[in-house]
């Protein structure tokens, strides 16, 4: 593994929710690291804390009653700093066997902290693409100003005419057909498929030292859905750009990831080589992991059982997180040997075979 | 002959012809009477301002007293005291046009600023910018108005300010709904991620690219309710003061002598007041179905 681009420890995301008078821990103890041109795949069910990640890496969380606390280190040729430093001096978290019982926090104080120390690195070393295409654009701008406008901000092209041309060559690149058309086209002129790639256009155009792409494909259709996958596998192959890629598709995460990240109720339940994660044995994978890749839809996995497996019970209520393992209400191999282990005490992230880490007991004595 | 109907909906969204081909007929009509009746109200402010008139609006003959129209040279006829009309009627345009451009501005710029703080802000602020406009909305105008003339003095141009201030909420609200209506599309937090400083955002992306129309027909808006407040306020004798003409003092002047049959005094000025608010509201409202493009056919 090359030098880590981004290394987050120790993240910690809490949101209040007045209603429920209890903090929901959306991200809840992650540690990743993600290699310069690597592509790391961040899979896991919906609830997970996958979006919450990428958004607290991004900054975009800091208005609202939102906690963050951790250590998210960030070094890229140009810049090197933790986008985390000195931001818990404004929170106040007291915890208690596990809960959190009392928070204080200085609203202005951590907004203009976290907006300092991000302004001069979003869309310049870190850029995002959203689930969203035909709504992450502007309506009543055409998609041409919208990628001129961020090139002109971001790089040396400050002229109109230098920004065109090179808003121009990046539409030609990310493959819309006419560029010179769409460069005038609004966004609703332009079908999703087209909107993403005009997405990615304008994410890229920058040269950003990571990527991170939201569920790029959420919201598309099928066919739509491969070619984007397609494009995203082509420009890796050509820039080597690093992206940390978000899904619950794991089809997607296969054909892009060189590792893998497995979230599960807020925490990462097992990391490594996407090759060992997402190979069809069962052994030597956390359970969770285990179970994923049996609930996809695929021939395999239909045969000689007559229908799909699903995973019984439901995403982990991120509020009452219980003492022990995660995923131990919903396990299909807790062993009696481990039973107690499992219900008490949380597995840390060890390693079960070099470069591989999973959170579970079964390989632990 | 052979009728078409415009197919609506999304087609007719596609085509990349200018804003103004793609506009319907009747909403180039609304504009055009719109722009006709400001433009000649403007023209008329200019000419009043640099006393190029047919008459001395103040000047008495008692010769020519309740002249009907097209007497010599009085084109609409001559008032209780044989002052010229046309020339009442040009510099009444005084009385309203500086003074509502001012109501339009503080409506206008406070509305947005309030309005962007509540809805790109929110939490405090917004809290704050609510109660505040409740509690403007909550007095009626006209007391607000005759509170702020008992304690002052019946100047209209602390008439048209109460006006504006009046005028803060609708716009701060518009705004704010439009801003939070923006934020579920996450395009705002996609200029986020891309570093775009917030300044753009706001002025460009959020207030030039969506809210413009919003602007426009408030501005217009608020310019049709400061002539019927000035208007209203004169012909009540709250306003501009004899003997300098308003169409509201007009109004007032001239209803004595209505029901004799001499009709002029009172019904051109009132006509004036008609078209010129039918024409600001229409220029408003065409250009922004004109800029907007009709959504809800």
């Amino acid at each position: 593994m090359t030098a880590p681009l981004l290394k987050i420890e120790d993240l910690r995301t809490y949101f209040y929710s007045k209603s429920k008078q209890a903090f929901i821990r959306s991200v809840d103890n992650v540690n990743l690291e993600i290699g310069k041109g690597e592509t790391l795949g961040v899979v896991g069910e919906s609830g997970s804390g996958k979006s919450i990640t990428a958004l607290s890496v991004m900054g975009l969380l800091s208005a609202g009653p939102g906690v963050i606390t951790g250590r998210i280190g960030f070094k890229s040729d140009r810049v090197q700093k933790n986008l985390l430093q000195d931001i818990g001096d404004f929170v106040k978290l007291t915890m208690m066997d596990g809960k959190v019982m009392a928070v204080q926090k200085d609203e202005d104080g951590w907004q203009e902290l976290s907006e300092h120390r991000m302004s001069n690195l979003r869309g310049k070393e870190i850029s995002m693409i959203f689930q969203n295409p035909k709504q992450s654009m502007n309506p009543f701008m055409t998609v041409g100003r919208q990628i001129t406008e961020a090139i002109q901000l971001h790089t040396e092209h400050k002229s109109e005419q230098a920004a065109k041309e090179r808003a121009l060559e990046w539409l030609d690149r990310v493959k819309i057909d006419t560029p010179r058309l769409r460069f005038d086209n609004h966004p609703y002129g332009l079908s999703g498929g087209m909107c993403q790639r005009a997405m990615i256009a304008m994410a890229l155009s920058c040269e950003p030292s990571l990527l991170i792409a939201d569920e790029p494909t959420t919201g598309l259709d099928a066919t739509i859905q491969s070619k984007i996958v397609d494009l995203l596998a082509e420009l890796k192959a050509e820039l080597g750009i690093t992206t940390m890629l978000i899904s619950h598709d794991i089809s997607i995460i296969s054909r892009l990831s060189d590792t893998v990240a497995v979230m599960y109720g807020g925490t990462v339940v097992e990391t490594g080589p996407a090759k060992a994660i997402l190979a069809k044995n069962e052994d030597l994978k956390h359970p969770y992991t285990a179970a994923l890749l049996i609930s996809i839809p695929s021939s395999e996995n239909i045969k000689g059982k007559g229908n799909l497996q699903a995973i019984e019970g439901d995403v982990l209520d991120t509020i009452n997180i219980p003492a022990g393992c995660r995923f131990y209400g919903r396990c299909n191999r807790v062993t009696d040997k481990i039973k107690e282990k499992c219900e008490r005490q949380e597995p840390d992230l060890r390693d079960i075979s070099p470069g591989h880490k999973a959170r579970c007991w079964l390989y632990f004595d | 002959m052979k009728s078409y109907t415009q197919i609506s909906g999304e087609i007719g969204e596609f085509s990349d012809l200018p804003f103004w081909k793609k506009a319907d007929a009747i909403d180039i009509v609304y504009v055009s009477y719109g722009l006709l009746i400001v433009t000649l109200v403007v023209v008329s402010y200019i000419f009043g301002a640099f006393n190029f008139l047919p008459f001395d609006p103040e000047d008495i003959d008692l010769e020519l007293m309740m002249a009907g129209p097209f007497t010599g040279k009085h084109l609409f006829g001559t008032d209780f005291m044989g002052r010229d009309m046309l020339s009442r009627l040009i510099v009444g345009i005084q009385a309203y046009f500086l003074p509502g451009l001012l109501a339009i501005f503080i409506a206008l710029f406070f509305g947005t600023v309030l309005g962007v703080l509540a809805g790109y802000r929110g939490g405090r602020f917004d809290t704050g910018i609510t109660y505040f406009t409740n509690l403007v909305d909550s007095f009626p105008r006209l007391v607000l108005i005759l509170l702020v003339i008992a304690a002052f003095k019946p100047d209209i141009y602390y008439i048209m300010i109460v006006v504006g201030i009046t005028n803060v909420p609708a716009v701060a609200s518009h705004i704010k709904g439009k801003i939070l209506f923006l934020k579920q599309k996450n395009f705002i937090e996609a200029d986020i991620a891309l570093g775009l400083p917030t300044r753009t955002i706001i002025l460009k992306h959020i207030l030039w690219h969506n809210c413009r129309s919003i602007l426009i027909i408030q501005a217009t808006l608020g310019m049709g309710e400061a002539i019927l407040m000035e208007t209203s306020l004169s012909y009540l004798g709250f306003g501009v003061q004899e003997p300098t003409p308003s169409w509201g003092n007009m109004v007032q002047a001239g209803s004595n002598y209505f029901m004799k049959g001499q009709f002029w005094p009172s019904t051109a000025p009132s006509l004036a007041i008609l078209f010129t608010i039918l024409g600001f509201h229409l220029l408003g409202d065409g250009l922004n179905n004109i800029l907007e493009g009709k959504r809800n056919k």
